[in-house]
């Protein structure tokens, strides 16, 4: 871990700019809210402090016989968090005296050395953030440079000016483009000095790559836009490979690839106090029976499923009888020609690298035969894996791979018999009425041409990747801090737009777009391509949530029989009001006793629906429909329609604006429509009005959802045809 | 209250569900799967083959057992059933078909029934077929029409029907026309009602003629292009189960795409998991008065009312730097979308560029959907000639589902291959290998060894080629799972003790040993030093670790309260290990569910900063 301070300059020249600029002052805070948050999301244990100079007041430990005045240290040294960025978002602001930089610099080498007492850190680190306008004390430069060196403190600047010229930089000069402001010239006579000290002072410190430390407030920003990519401190597996019983070798794995997700998981919290401790979850245990009877967990046994039987097996005996083994190995079952192994069968969701022990030249000398004589064969080991006793042995392949600097083998897993599916599928090449044309091919041949994205040099020598994916930070967890970051900061306000660089990373290289472009009509001429009308199939509800799919018919006629008549329910006077497990069940109950008014109970029932209706989800759609179903049976059955039809009416009103089309286009084909004089007297609407309810929406809603786009679940559907 | 109905299983679901891991899960389908084998149980099916070779039904037995198993396995819901045809006596449903023998109707498949097509194998059991069946006279018409009833008696929803024939003669009525006929219509009656009809035929002497008379019974392929009638016969019982094995299961899009490669050309793709990681299945809870299964539900409540929350009611939260950060459940949703589901093509690069060391997935595979978007298999079979040819792997950004952020995908060109028998080892597509992000990549230091001479290479080298042999993929059987379901078919079945398995993936010491001879010694003499074990050394190591372990432990680490609290308010409570953190936690009296390390910072903070 390291420690860092945080210097800067807060002094009034931090405030002039150009006309149409940004004062060097809203920069450097910038840089520093941006590292800030970088680190409070990287969560590593890195400490830092925040010194300002050029404050009004002076609050420092060498505060001094009018010494080190007008320099406040804000923060001591301390791990980061959102209350340091807010201190900065709100606390930091341009102030009216001027400081001594170089004075602000021993201030904090004083604060590193003595709050790193007694505490172990890899770096010790001072970022100074100044437009350099106060002339430096340089009495003690000597000295000063002589502590850095000595403490192994390092330094860095921010600058609002490049610190090379552009007669010394040479060709950078381009690069930095008009972008950076206050450019040599423009510089003050202190300034200038200023620089040169720094300089001085950089390279003092490092002879060669010291000017290396020296940003401006630019390229700081844009280079801090970026979230820490996540970082797991690797961890060692020792074990030996073995090859029979005679011949064994030591190695270390070693994780090198693997999905990395994120260290935190959401928890749930309650909606009101925010606290998590006021949300309780509970699994309850109940038989499969009408009254859904809860039984304990105690009362409960393991089993398992063979085929149609189910077998009781306890953990005791499971344990006994599981699988054994003798725990971790890594062990050679035979070597094998390395294009046997298929790229795609590749199993499992990491690579682990082996290598010899540190301290074991011999072992280290044993594995690189191994890892050389497979490299020269072309071919790999077959292993049985296991990372110790609890977890389960594989097999896998172990290849050799053999770098200029190092060597090692990589050990990935292969599939098991009862991993793979066999699947055939139709030739594509033997299929006369598919197999592409001779000006077909050559089309996509200059497609493949204008779309490489590896470029050969001239000199054949060097090929360039334009896109490496790995080396593209993972755009989820990019999204998913500054979301976060946004919500702690500005809470109360929508999240934000995706950031730019973000989108375009993510794009195809200007370059490629480009040159692909008539590549692309030229395909789009030869190989005609249309969507494949489908007939608008008529899906009920129940057919697309597959909720009978599974029952036997006979069984659900008896089922809906039972909802009648289902005495016992009654007698036993359990219901009093409609609720939410089975709404309608409840409805149809009520109506029945007829306890309550009619009206009452509809109303409880809308109610119902309603709450049901908020949630965008399938399954409270299909609950909301039963309801529908069951106040129209009601209404119909009592010859009271006005409830039911003005209520339904409401509803279809509503849809637009509260983005129910899903749920509407069900209870169109559910053919759930308003109740007509034919059926109930008293009704206003006729046969061909009720009718007319669902077609127009139909009409309407077909025109607004343009081709769904989305597959999800319209996959699902298709699947099920 | 107790009634509440679930309403927060799918939230459950969400939460479980991390991006990405849904991967190769089959896609939800509903209805079952089913499959019928017809086999014929005539006299010539039990004629043994030269030097022992098994009989036709002894193979066909043996077939349809690892079916069996492999479906209670794999896929315990499909339902399977097996019917004799040409058997002397009859046993069907209302017997209203003469010489057709209903061994097992359609269900699914359990231990009783694998039980009992054991009985039906080897010598015993052409016996008991013999005394149970007998071989009588052949009516493939009724047998059929006898098949057709199974299907139409099953109150359940079938998404696909298979009918697998299983014969050696071509000639079942020998040219009684009447009964060819009708074998006929019953078979198209099947096929029109959506069944698909195979012919799984087998070795006779003088060769399998097709064409006379099956040719009209088995089903066309889906398309011209598909290899369909093998021709020629099956003598083996591992091509019969290839054959078998290829058609039994019915392949399935995980999702349906668009490979878009431009503005407007969209090729209509299908995601098939070949490779999903088989498990051992998750225990069910049963009651344990009456061993029926019991459900579980999982409700949400508010801790000082009791009430039950309904999804608006909750939140989600994650703490950073002190700040616990709220947002609504439907934010952490929209946070994941960046794009709609979809395959976007980047560009291409030169197969090199593939690295073996980018794996983070299996992968899966993609095919073209003619039916969705038509010319989608002329531009995609272009495109994978095409790639082939030059070698390249096509980049593409893929959103496999809603709501699901981006991950860079290579489409690895894979043409067809068929055996000799023309049956299709390889099929024609595009493997998609997902590739990992910046993140994904650990950075290592790999220590500084010396590599080995020429002479050390060589000689590794002959042992290497001492312990060669020739990878099949589907030649390891995963042991874990085969204990669990022999221990389980054990129990189910009351056997005495389990079966034993054969721990496929453990390595033949013996064997090795006695392969590789001198060689191991010459090499340790051309690697190692004298007295150099490597196996003493990390063992001895170990030893000598307990030994000072015991001697110095350490006392309990224990941390005074006072720091303890600076490091709460300093947020550097991270940097104690997990046994001081353990021991504060005792300390304190406070209650940890969890053993993370995180968990016990989270219950430490929030206890040491309520008592402030």
């Amino acid at each position: 871990s390291s420690a860092l301070v945080l210097c800067m300059d807060v002094g009034f020249s931090m405030s002039n700019s150009a006309p149409g600029e940004e004062p060097p002052f809203e920069l450097a805070k910038k840089v520093i809210q941006k590292f800030v948050q970088r680190q409070v999301f990287a969560e590593n244990k890195d400490e830092l402090a925040l010194v300002l100079f050029g404050t009004d007041s002076t609050k420092n430990p060498l505060d001094r016989d009018g010494q080190y005045q007008n320099i406040t240290v804000h923060r001591h040294l301390m791990i980061p968090d959102f209350e340091l960025l807010e201190e900065i978002e709100n606390q930091v602001h341009p102030e009216s005296q001027q400081a001594d930089w170089m004075d602000a610099l021993v201030v904090c080498m004083d604060l590193l050395q003595t709050e790193t007492k007694g505490k172990k850190f890899d770096r010790l680190n001072v970022a100074l953030l100044t437009d350099l306008s106060t002339q430096a004390n340089q009495d003690h430069l000597d000295v000063i440079i002589e502590n850095l060196k000595q403490a192994g403190i390092t330094l860095q600047f921010f600058l609002p000016f490049p610190a090379e010229d552009d007669e010394e930089g040479g060709g950078d000069s381009d690069r930095r483009g008009p972008g950076h402001p206050g450019t040599g010239k423009g510089l003050s006579r202190e300034q200038k000095e200023s620089l040169d000290l720094v300089k001085h002072v950089m390279l003092s410190l490092d002879e060669e790559d010291g000017l290396d430390q020296v940003y401006t407030f630019r390229d700081a920003i844009e280079q801090l836009c970026m979230f820490k990519r996540i970082e797991r401190r690797p961890m060692a597996w020792p074990c030996q490979l073995t090859i029979g019983s005679c011949l064994s070798i030591r190695i270390v794995g070693y994780k090198a690839v693997t999905e990395e997700r994120l260290k935190k998981m959401w928890v749930t919290v309650d909606a009101q106090s925010n606290q998590k401790e006021d949300v309780k979850r509970e699994t309850v245990y109940c038989l499969d029976d009408d009254n859904e009877t809860e039984v304990k967990k105690d009362d409960t046994i393991q089993g398992f499923r063979y085929g149609s039987d189910i077998v009781p097996f306890s953990k005791v005996d499971q344990d006994q009888m599981k699988y054994k083994h003798d725990g971790k190995c890594f062990a050679v079952l035979g070597f094998t020609k390395q294009n046997l192994v298929r790229r795609h069968q590749f199993m499992g969701s990491q690579v682990v690298k082996m290598f010899a022990p540190k301290d074991d030249e011999h072992a280290g000398v044993a594995l690189s035969a191994l890892i050389r004589a497979l490299d020269e064969l072309q071919m790999v080991a077959i292993v049985r894996y296991a990372y110790d006793r609890r977890s389960n042995p594989q097999v896998g392949a172990a290849f050799p791979c053999v770098k200029q600097d190092y060597e090692c083998l990589m050990y990935v897993q292969l599939p098991f018999m009862e991993d793979l599916r066999q699947f055939t599928f139709p030739s594509l090449e033997n299929n006369k009425k598919l197999s592409p044309s001779d000006t077909q091919l050559s089309a996509v041949d200059s497609l493949i041409d204008s779309m490489m994205l590896v470029q050969k040099d001239d000199d054949d020598a060097d090929q360039k990747d334009i896109f490496k994916v790995h080396h593209i930070p993972n755009p989820a967890f990019q999204r998913h801090f500054q979301c976060l970051h946004h919500r702690a900061v500005n809470p109360g306000t929508p999240l934000p737009p995706m950031e730019p660089w973000l989108k375009a990373a993510l794009e195809r290289p200007d370059v490629i777009s480009e040159r692909c472009q008539a590549p692309l009509e030229e395909i789009k001429r030869k190989f005609p391509l249309i969507e494949v009308e489908k007939k608008k199939k008529l899906k009920t509800s129940a057919q697309i949530f597959g909720k009978d799919a599974e029952e036997p018919d006979a069984k659900k006629a008896k089922g809906d029989e039972e909802e009648d008549y289902n005495l016992a329910d009654i007698a036993e006077g359990s219901v009093t009001s409609v609720g939410s497990v089975d709404p309608a069940r409840d409805f149809r109950t009520l109506i029945k006793l007829k306890s309550l008014p009619f009206g009452e109970v509809c109303q409880q029932l809308t109610h119902r629906i309603e709450q049901l209706l908020s949630n965008k989800n399938t399954h409270y759609y299909m609950k909301s429909i039963t309801c529908i179903q069951a106040f129209r049976e009601q209404s119909v059955k009592l010859g009271n329609a006005d409830l039911y039809n003005s209520y339904l009416q409401s509803l279809k009103r509503s849809i637009p604006n509260r983005r129910l089309e899903v749920f509407w286009d069900l209870l169109v084909q559910d053919a759930i429509t308003l109740i007509s004089k034919d059926e109930v007297e008293g009704s206003t609407v006729s046969k061909n009005e009720a009718n007319q309810f669902l077609v127009v929406e139909e009409k309407k809603e077909e025109a607004a959802v343009p081709s769904a786009e989305d597959t999800g679940d319209v996959d699902d559907l298709l699947d099920m045809m | 209250m107790a009634e509440w109905n679930a309403y927060y299983q799918n939230e459950d679901e969400d939460e479980e569900q991390e991006e990405g891991e849904q991967s190769g899960g089959d896609y939800k389908v509903t209805g079952r799967d089913s499959l019928v084998f017809l086999v014929d149980a005539s006299k010539e099916m039990f004629i043994k083959g030269e030097d022992g070779e098994p009989s036709n039904f002894d193979m066909t037995m043996q077939v349809v057992r690892s079916v069996y198993t492999s479906k209670i396995i794999s896929s315990h819901r499909d339902l399977v059933a097996l019917v004799f045809y040409g058997t002397e006596q009859s046993k069907n449903p209302r017997n209203s078909f003469k010489y057709v023998y209903v061994y097992h109707d359609l269900d699914e498949p359990g231990a009783k029934r694998v039980q009992e097509v054991d009985a039906l194998r080897g010598e015993k059991g052409a016996r008991l077929a013999a005394e149970t069946m007998g071989s009588g006279e052949t009516s493939l018409g009724d047998a059929l029409w006898c098949c057709a009833n199974l299907y139409s008696d099953i109150k359940l929803r079938l998404s696909h029907k298979r009918l697998m024939i299983f014969t050696c003669r071509d000639e079942p009525h020998r040219g009684d026309s009447a009964k060819d006929r009708q074998a006929r219509t019953k078979a198209s009656d099947l096929k029109e009602t959506g069944v698909i009809i195979d012919l799984m035929h087998l070795m006779k002497p003088g060769g399998f003629d097709v064409a006379p008379f099956f040719r009209d019974i088995v089903s066309q392929p889906e398309d011209e292009s598909e290899l369909g009638l093998h021709l020629e016969p099956c003598d083996k019982l591992e091509d019969l189960q290839k054959r078998v094995r290829a058609k039994e299961q019915k392949k399935r899009a995980m999702a349906r795409l668009n490979l878009c490669l431009g503005e407007g050309i969209n090729v209509a793709v299908g995601i098939y998991a070949t490779a999903v990681t088989a498990r051992k299945p998750a225990a069910i809870r049963l009651y344990r008065e009456t061993n029926e299964p019991v459900r579980s539900k999982t409700r949400t409540f508010h801790m000082q009312t009791g009430s039950l929350l309904l999804p608006s009611e909750i939140k989600k939260a994650q703490t950073y730097g002190k700040k616990q950060i709220v947002m609504e459940r439907d934010e952490v949703d929209s946070i994941k979308k960046f794009q709609d589901p979809g395959l976007y093509l980047i560009g291409f690069k030169p197969m090199e560029k593939l690295k073996t060391h980018h794996h983070i997935r299996p992968a899966v595979f993609l095919y073209p959907e003619e039916g969705e978007v038509k010319g989608s298999a002329c531009l995609f079979s272009a495109l994978l000639m095409k790639c082939s040819e030059r070698n390249v792997f096509a980049l593409c950004r893929c959103v496999s589902r809603r709501n699901y952020p981006p991950r860079f995908v290579a489409l690895v060109p894979q043409r067809e291959e068929v055996d000799e028998g023309k049956v299709q080892f390889t099929p024609p597509g595009f493997n998609v290998i997902y590739l990992p992000y910046a993140d994904d990549l650990r950075t290592l230091d790999p220590p500084q060894c010396p590599s080995a001479s020429q002479i050390q290479v060589d000689k590794m080298k002959e042992i290497v080629s001492k312990l060669r042999f020739k990878y099949r993929s589907e030649a390891f059987e995963n042991p874990v799972i085969q204990q669990h379901y022999r221990n389980l078919e054990a129990l189910a079945l009351d056997m005495m003790a389990p079966e034993d398995t054969e721990d496929l993936i453990m390595p033949k010491v013996d064997q090795i040993n006695h392969r590789l001879g001198p060689l191991a010694e010459e090499f340790k003499d051309l690697v190692y030093p004298a007295g150099y074990n490597p196996e003493s050394k990390s063992v001895a190591k170990r030893k000598t670790a307990i030994v000072g372990g015991v001697a110095e432990k350490k006392p309990k680490a224990e941390v005074p309260e006072d720091e303890l609290r600076a490091h709460v308010q300093n947020g550097t409570l991270g940097k104690l290990t997990v046994p001081v953190l353990k021991e504060a936690c005792k300390q304190f009296g406070v209650r940890t569910t969890g053993t993370k390390k995180q968990e016990l910072i989270d219950a430490l903070t929030t206890r040491l900063t309520d008592t402030v």
